[in-house]
């Protein structure tokens, strides 16, 4: 009884905390930062590779490695920072590999039954699928550029990372993050254009 | 024109434009610079186009949760900072972290194959207890189950042969001596003679008893060994069988899934696509 309420206690606590718990032994410590961290570092794992499973092992692996390397972080960067880190070398690793075996990524197509599940009252099918097609089209897009621009966007636009962090995790100069935000973003308006999918694109192809 | 000509090689300040990371002053300056260059502003306008698409773009929803399991799966116990920092700490055998319990039934099975191994026999007979080990005696070694069977009987056979000979010996006497004389005196003399033999016999049929008890547990054991390992033989392949099921079943869907993806790709490009 005593044991539950102290457990819910540490919600409010930082990641730092969590971290310090942790090496102490603090199992429940190292779950709770999981649970704050897991699907930021899925969906980073999955826009950065472009397949869900792989994603998911890359995710699992992450939190492994940070695990077992836990005594050795002492607060030199954040929480959060040291565990993308992790999870880009993972994500390099992964395409490394993925290189020297030559097989094409194919971005996570439309799934009809999952989209039948999905299908709420307010949007329609015909709704959804031209979502979730614009999704694979830009996955695909995505999956186009090369690896560093890919994984500048993904840290700028969905985990909205300052310049610098990215040029910390990336190890490159600052302007080097913002021309390959620049370069990434116009081969993908090219790409998009070229699918109609962008306003302007769309314009253009009426 | 100098000035516009920095602004339009100058892609870092429209990426911090495009992030609204520019200061006020800085902002102020190169909004300026749109309105009177139209290439950076369809730039801007464009990028921006590209952002909202990008913002569109969700993953999976993925069924997450797997992560701290693994985690306390691939590594039971937390590192802590002095078994990382200490170079020299003698190696966590693996064993210490196991339960109590289950270092018991992995001692009695260690044990247990430590007998086998040592073919262990433990034989109980007119000479005593007799404990002996090795392969030198192929006869007793269990999985040979007829071979070990028949061992056993030589031990008791002899002896049944010897009490049915005796116990015909006793019926002949019988039937020649009920011929011969009167039938009281007879049954009188065998009586007596049965009374003196009478314990023997008790205890020679209790032995070959125990002794037919014993050959039958053996055969149980040996049954049951052989139960279990085709049990377990059945399980491997019925494994197999279910995985290449599944693989098969996982092929022939994803064959599946990426012709519906074909057929509603055509579908999608013929409904956006306009009748001339």
């Amino acid at each position: 009884m005593f044991r539950k309420e102290t457990r819910l206690v540490p919600i409010a606590r930082t990641d730092e905390e969590l971290v310090a718990l942790s090496i102490e032994g603090d199992k429940d410590s190292f779950d709770q930062l999981i649970v704050r961290w897991e699907r930021p570092i899925y969906a980073l794992a999955y826009r950065v590779l472009g397949r869900e499973e792989d994603a998911r092992d890359v995710c699992q692996d992450t939190f492994l490695r940070a695990y077992r390397a836990l005594p050795g972080f002492k607060g030199q960067a954040k929480f959060s920072s040291w565990l993308y880190r992790i999870a880009l070398n993972l994500c390099r690793d992964w395409i490394r590999r993925q290189r020297r075996t030559r097989t094409v990524p194919m971005p996570e197509g439309v799934d009809l039954i999952e989209l039948a599940s999905e299908q709420g009252p307010v949007e329609s099918i015909e709704d959804l699928v031209a979502r979730r097609q614009m999704s694979a089209t830009v996955a695909e897009a995505m999956q186009q550029l090369p690896e560093e621009q890919r994984t500048a966007i993904v840290l700028k636009e969905y985990h909205g990372l300052t310049f610098q962090e990215i040029a910390d995790l990336q190890g490159c100069p600052l302007s080097t993050v913002k021309t390959r935000l620049y370069q990434g973003l116009s081969v993908l308006r090219r790409h998009l254009e070229y699918r109609g999918m962008t306003r302007t694109g769309s314009e253009k192809a009426s | 024109m100098n000035d516009t000509l920095h602004w339009c090689d100058d892609k870092d300040t429209l990426i911090d434009y495009l992030y609204g990371e520019l200061d006020a002053e800085a902002k102020r300056v190169f909004e300026g610079h749109l309105r009177t260059c139209l290439a950076c502003a369809h730039d801007v306008e464009e990028l921006r186009a590209v952002r909202t698409e990008l913002a569109g773009w969700q993953p999976p929803e993925a069924a997450l949760g797997f992560t701290a399991e693994a985690v306390r799966a691939a590594a039971p116990q937390p590192p802590t900072a002095a078994q990382t920092a200490t170079v020299l700490q003698p190696p966590q055998w693996a064993f210490a972290q196991v339960p109590v319990w289950a270092r018991a039934a992995a001692a009695v099975l260690v044990i247990g194959a430590g007998l086998g191994l040592a073919n262990l026999q433990v034989q109980y007979g007119p000479a005593g207890l007799q404990v002996s080990t090795g392969w030198m005696t192929p006869a007793a070694a269990p999985a040979r189950g007829a071979a070990a069977a028949n061992a056993s009987a030589a031990g008791w056979r002899p002896e049944l042969a010897a009490l049915e000979a005796d116990l015909r010996r006793e019926m002949q006497t019988l039937r020649t001596s009920t011929s011969t004389t009167a039938p009281e005196p007879a049954v009188a003399s065998v009586a007596a003679r049965a009374g003196g033999d009478e314990q023997a016999i008790l205890r020679r049929v209790q032995s070959l008893i125990q002794e037919s008890e014993r050959r039958q547990q053996q055969d149980l054991a040996l049954r049951l060994r052989q139960f279990g390992s085709d049990v377990e033989m059945q399980r491997r392949a019925d494994l197999v069988r279910l995985e290449q099921g599944f693989d098969r079943f996982q092929g022939r869907s994803g064959a599946a899934i990426a012709q519906q993806q074909r057929v509603l790709d055509l579908l999608v490009r013929a409904s956006t696509t306009k009748v001339p």
